[in-house]
Order: C-alpha cells, then sequence, then structure tokens
C-alpha cells in the first residue's frame, strides 16, 4: 500500500481515502465508488492515457475494476480492452487488420497451466513422462510463436507476458517435484522460454506472475470461484494482482528516479561518526551492523546499475571522509557518490544544489534520512523529491530499498552502467573546490566557447533556459517561443547564445543575453541575461556580455540599460551588474536599475576561446 | 443508509443503489445490474468482507438480501448475530 500512496500522493484527499479504503478492504463495493470519484478529477490529475490490451486464458471479466483502478492509481487514464476468453492467437491475428481503433500501448498476455498444459495436473492419465515431456515442448512452441504472431501484427507496441503460477490445487506435490517431465519442472521449462523471450526480444517484457503469486502465497486463489466462474483470484487476490500488474507496467508512462540522495549517520553506519567516533561505529557482519553493511550493498548495487548517489551530511567533511577510508567494512567508496555535500548547511539546500550540479530536475531524486525532522524538512521544501523511508530504524531503511519501486525499468543499457562515470566528469568541472587557483584551474578546462546568433537551430533550447533558470537570471522573465521570436525579429536586436565544450565534452547552450532597442537614442535595454547553473563559475557570462557589448558597440548604441530583479532564487547575481562596470541608478527593495554610457568595447577572458560566429545580421 | 448494518451498506454500495434502500428490496429480481458476472463478484466480495467460505448449496441461495444475512449468520459472523 506504500507505493500506491507515492503513486496517488497528488490526488485530491477524498481520491485519497477512498482510493486507500478501496485497496485494503480488496472490496468491489468499494472499489466501485472510488472509480467513481476518479472521474471528477481533471485529465492532468489523472495522468497520461494508457490502453492496456488483456488476453487471458482464464476470465478475467470478474476482475477488472480491480485492475482498472491499479492502473488509474499509477496515475494513469487507463483503458482496458479486454479479448475473447482463450483465444490469443486468433484476436492477435484479427485484431491487426482493425486499423480504426485506438492505439495500443501495451498488450498484457496472462496465461496458467490449468488451459495451456491441464496435462501436467494429471502426468499419470496423460503418458507421464515421455508424452508430457513432449506436450511441454509443444507449450513452449506455442509461446514462441504467439511472441512472433505479435511482432508481425503490432510491432512496436510493448508485450507483457506472465509467467506460469504453479499451481495451488493438485494433489502429490512431493511426487512432482521428482522429475524432469514433473509438474514444477513443466512450469519452469515454459518459464524459462518466456524469460528468453523477453531477454532476446526488444519491447517483450516478463509480468512473472510464478514470482508474484510465490508472494502473495494460496490465499490469492479461490476455488469456488474458479469452478464457478474459471476466476480462480480470491477478492484480495484481486487487488494484489491489479496492483502486481499496474507495477510491472508502471515504468512504461513513468520514468525511474534518477538519482538517490542519502545521508551517512545511522544509514551507511549505526550511529554518529562527530559523536561516537570511528570506534563508536556500527557496520559489519554482526548485529546490527549488518543491517547497514546490506544498506551498503542495495546502494551499491543501485549505483552500479545507474542510479546516481548523493551524500547529503551534516558533518565535518574530514570526519566523514575519515570514515570512509578507515572503517575496513564499507563497501560503498567516497568516489562512488556523484555528488557529495557534507557541511552544515540545509539539506535541501544541498540537494537543490547537488540537482544543479549533475543537471536532474528535484523530480529525479529519492531521499533517505534517519532524521524524522530532515525527511520533514525535505517533504516541507522540495516536495517533489520522493522520501523512501518513513521512520530512523535501519531495518525499515533496508525494507523501504528493497520494496520501493522508484528505481523500476525494465532494463539496464550500457548507458546506466556508464552513467556514474558520466557525472563524475562533470564533478571534475565543478570549479567551486578550485577557488584557490582558480584561473589556472579554468585554463586547465581549455573551454571553447561559441557565441551565435538565437534562431531556428537553438531557438528550442534558449526558451527552455528561460523558462527553468533560477539562480544565474538577472530578470528571470519566463518568454514563451512566440515572445522570444518577436525580439528576433525586432529590427537592431541583439539575440546571442553562448555554446561551450571543454575538454571533457560538449555542454550545448549555457548562456543567453537577449538585448532589444528602446527610445529613439540609440539605447538598447537588457531584457534577459542568464547562465545555466551546470557552467556557473566559469567565466561564461563574462564571454557573453562581452560579445554583446561588442555587437552593441559597433551597431552605434551610446547607452544600455539593465536591471537586477531580486527573486528568492537569483541572489548570486544581485551584484553582477556592478562587477561589469554598469552604474547604479535607481534602487528598490526588490530591484536595482543599472546603465552604461558609453558602451565601450571589452576583452573576452583570457582562459576560453572565443569563436564568435553571431555577426551575420 | 444504516450505518450499522455493514451487509446492507456493502449491497448498496456493490450495486451503486440509492442510500435509503430497505433490505427487503434488495434481491436478484429487482436489481437489475445483478447478473451472473455480478454474482461471481459479489460471492468473492462477501467472503473476504466476511472471512467466510461458501459451501457450494449455499452459493445457490445467495439471491437477496435476507438470504445472504440469513447465510452468514448461520456462519458466525459476529456483526450480523
Amino acid at each position: 500500500m506504500n507505493l500506491v500512496r507515492s503513486w496517488i500522493c497528488n490526488f485530491p484527499e477524498p481520491q485519497k481515502t477512498s482510493i486507500t479504503d478501496a485497496l485494503e478492504s480488496a472490496s468491489l463495493a468499494k472499489i466501485r465508488p472510488a472509480l467513481r470519484l476518479l472521474e471528477d478529477l481533471s485529465a492532468d490529475q489523472r495522468g497520461p492515457i494508457l490502453n492496456v490490451e488483456l488476453l487471458s486464458t482464464f476470465n478475467l471479466e470478474p476482475v477488472l475494476p480491480a485492475l482498472q483502478l491499479a492502473l488509474n492509481c499509477l496515475p494513469s487514464r487507463a483503458c482496458l480492452q479486454l479479448g475473447p476468453l482463450d483465444a490469443i492467437e486468433s484476436h492477435i491475428s484479427q485484431r491487426a487488420g482493425a486499423e480504426s481503433r485506438k492505439p495500443l500501448h501495451a498488450r498484457v498476455i496472462i496465461w496458467r497451466l490449468e488451459e495451456l498444459l491441464p496435462e501436467a495436473l494429471y502426468p499419470f492419465s496423460t503418458g507421464f513422462p515421455k508424452q508430457l515431456a513432449a506436450r511441454v515442448e509443444e507449450v513452449v512452441q506455442r509461446v514462441e510463436r504467439v511472441v512472433g504472431l505479435h511482432q508481425t501484427n503490432a510491432h512496436g507496441v510493448p508485450l507483457f507476458l506472465s509467467t506460469i503460477a504453479f499451481p495451488v490445487n493438485f494433489s502429490n506435490p512431493v511426487f512432482a517435484a521428482q522429475h524432469r517431465a514433473g509438474l514444477f519442472s513443466s512450469v519452469g521449462r515454459i518459464n524459462q522460454k518466456i524469460y528468453e523471450l523477453a531477454t532476446d526480444n526488444k519491447g517483450v517484457h516478463v509480468v512473472d506472475l510464478a514470482a508474484w503469486a510465490a508472494f502473495e502465497g494460496r490465499a490469492h486463489t479461490d476455488a469456488t470461484l474458479d469452478f464457478m466462474a474459471r476466476q480462480p483470484l480470491s477478492a484480495k487476490g484481486q487487488t494484489a494482482f491489479g496492483l502486481f500488474i499496474a507495477r510491472s507496467l508502471r515504468p512504461l508512462i513513468v520514468p525511474r528516479r534518477k538519482a538517490l540522495a542519502l545521508d551517512l549517520d545511522n544509514t551507511l553506519w549505526g550511529g554518529v561518526v562527530g559523536e561516537d567516533g570511528l570506534a563508536g561505529l556500527k557496520l559489519g557482519h554482526e548485529f546490527p551492523g549488518n543491517v547497514h553493511l546490506r544498506i551498503q550493498r542495495e546502494l551499491l548495487e543501485l549505483r552500479n546499475r545507474g542510479v546516481l548517489l548523493v551524500l547529503l551530511s551534516k558533518n565535518n567533511e574530514a570526519d566523514a571522509r575519515e570514515a570512509f577510508d578507515a572503517l575496513p567494512e564499507m563497501l560503498l567508496k567516497w568516489d562512488d557518490f556523484a555528488a557529495r555535500k557534507v557541511n552544515w548547511n540545509y539539506k535541501h539546500e544541498n540537494l537543490r544544489h547537488a540537482a544543479c550540479e549533475l543537471g536532474l530536475g528535484l523530480d529525479s531524486f529519492a531521499f533517505i534520512d534517519d532524521s524524522d525532522y530532515e525527511r520533514e524538512q525535505m517533504r516541507q521544501s522540495l516536495p517533489e523529491v520522493l522520501i523512501l523511508n518513513d521512520t530512523p530504524d535501519p531495518l525499515h531503511t533496508l525494507r523501504s530499498l528493497w520494496e520501493t519501486d522508484a528505481f523500476d525499468s525494465f532494463s539496464v543499457t550500457d548507458e546506466d552502467h556508464g552513467r556514474h562515470r558520466d557525472y563524475a566528469v562533470r564533478a571534475a568541472r565543478d570549479v567551486s573546490a578550485h577557488q584557490d587557483d582558480l584561473e589556472t584551474f579554468l585554463k586547465l578546462l581549455q573551454m571553447e566557447a561559441t557565441i551565435e546568433e538565437i534562431g531556428p537551430s537553438n531557438l528550442e533550447r534558449v526558451v527552455t533556459m528561460l523558462g527553468k533558470t533560477n539562480q544565474f537570471n538577472l530578470t528571470t522573465k519566463r518568454h514563451s517561443r512566440a515572445e522570444v521570436q518577436a525580439m528576433l525579429n525586432s529590427p537592431g536586436s541583439i539575440p546571442l547564445a553562448l555554446r561551450l565544450r571543454d575538454k571533457f565534452g560538449e555542454q550545448g547552450i549555457v548562456g543567453v543575453v537577449l538585448a532589444i532597442p528602446i527610445g529613439q537614442n540609440s539605447t538598447l535595454a537588457i531584457d534577459s541575461f542568464l547562465v545555466s547553473c551546470r557552467a556557473l563559475g566559469r567565466g561564461v557570462e563574462d564571454a557573453l556580455w562581452t560579445a554583446m557589448i561588442d555587437r552593441a558597440a559597433r551597431q552605434g548604441t551610446r547607452k544600455l540599460q539593465a536591471e537586477y530583479r531580486a527573486t528568492a532564487k537569483n541572489g548570486i547575481v544581485a551584484e553582477l551588474y556592478d562587477r561589469l562596470g554598469l552604474q547604479r541608478v535607481e534602487q528598490s527593495s526588490s530591484s536595482i536599475r543599472y546603465q552604461l554610457a558609453p558602451v565601450k568595447r571589452r576583452a573576452f577572458p583570457s582562459w576560453m576561446a572565443v569563436t564568435n560566429q553571431s555577426n551575420e545580421r | 443508509m444504516n450505518d450499522s448494518d455493514p451487509l446492507l451498506r456493502l449491497l448498496i454500495d456493490f450495486f451503486n443503489l440509492p442510500p435509503d434502500t430497505q433490505p427487503q428490496e434488495i434481491n436478484q429480481k429487482s436489481v437489475s445490474s445483478w447478473d451472473s458476472l455480478a454474482m461471481v463478484q459479489l460471492i468473492a466480495d462477501l467472503q473476504g468482507t466476511f472471512s467466510v467460505d461458501f459451501d457450494l448449496d449455499e452459493i445457490g441461495a445467495l439471491r437477496s438480501y435476507e438470504e445472504i444475512h440469513r447465510t452468514l449468520s448461520r456462519k458466525g459472523v459476529p456483526s450480523l448475530r
């Protein structure tokens, strides 16, 4: 239920309560009102459209409301289409011709042994072992044919194949385990084929019904309902099945979290390094240090499959570093973290800075902390961040890592494997660590800036930057594409973008300046001036400003007007125009107006090679 | 709606009946949506909600509030005694 609560966290309270009540009670009498309440929400609140086709060898019709509710919780506007009972191949073939139907986002095939291979339930009545083994191979071939048929007739539609759950209603389970043609081995053979098909075919995924049924146990089934209606799931089984299918499909519409921010004390080890000292920390193969060791194992696994780890710790950095170096059982190394913020600042501010350095949105982050206070402050300050644990208990933290779906994905790509290395490169670009000899460091980065005219090739990126840049943004004007286009069309305007590369690679457009003519006296006003946070502190603003001034001087500008408009986030540029040599002419609590007259050309920064391609207008 | 009668409440919600529906009004003949599919779903719901398993001969009798109430009471469901 914790997963569902996180899925529906943005729903209004009445819907949340109704859904939670419905799923906990597993009662259709509560599921139906919950479904009706969901219809009151707007399309935006309800999530993306998700058209799912279900094909099954048993009767799923009674289960549809539970399945519908679970998929709606993702959230999604799920539309379920149930194919005819036990007619998988003919339906796939026929549907191919029906082009007028709505597009499919997923096809799910659920099958079970009772229909696929009923002989396995009565081996001695059906030619055990030889004949039965041959029948198993026929089923394996059938499964393969179904995938081929789908690929031919519905190419590009993700296909979800269920594995075969072990039956619970049959006799002699002891014997079923003794022979390669026995029931359990037969199920295993078919499932093995299903896993292979998913491995070898892009867009084919597994809904592991066998694993799910094992987790759920016998209580998910109901023999009475199976005999009555060929529907084998109990009421609780139906909602659990719905949630299981929903989670299996979720990566189709919800991207996984890319980073996990976590604290040190009482998470990576037991105890507080600043108080207990190294000798007092608990980490190792004995209880309770083994819980923390297992947490580290899980975190290392996440890192190795492409989730970035970010360290957020209120500690002296030297103490934390010493613990990493000195504790022999530490699995995680200092460099396993793509960003480290070990200081006494607010954790939400540290996380915001880390997100900026890594070029990730806040909604890419999950967070773990043993402190109730820190979790609550993170929840209040950055609601986009998903908080995984909700108590200080380390075992609970470990469980939250086991149970979370925040990092669910269908596959792990080469890009995922290399992600940590890529972000280590980003960290190597971090100028804040080299303030002692900044100019030397900046020269070592071998930066090459290209000044471009804003136009069709970069307009999209410029509009995105205008919409998202908060820190280095002098006026924070959120112009639309049409508004920027109007400025480009204005005679005498100077719309420039700066593209940066360094020895680590291409950074793309990282700076924008928009200057527009006003009045009749050859005056230009700076409408917008912004630099992406991933390029802060590297003198990008100097290069861009110099290029703009150069152009302004050449087109005869006599006076330049500029403004700093204060926001909650752009304090770092409060004195930029002073540094660039402009004079203050007017000041209030929320803004400072500047001017520059005469407009004199200035030199480009010495640590950066600048190519100016903007002089074509 | 009578909140003290969990069966009545369940049937009203299940079939989306008016809140003031009386127990004697709830039977398979008078509730149009009470078809064979609803029957399967209702049995699952009753078994889950009241933690009971129906015998085969009981299932055939579950066709009205009264009959369901009688069956559940016979099975010792505490809230219906």
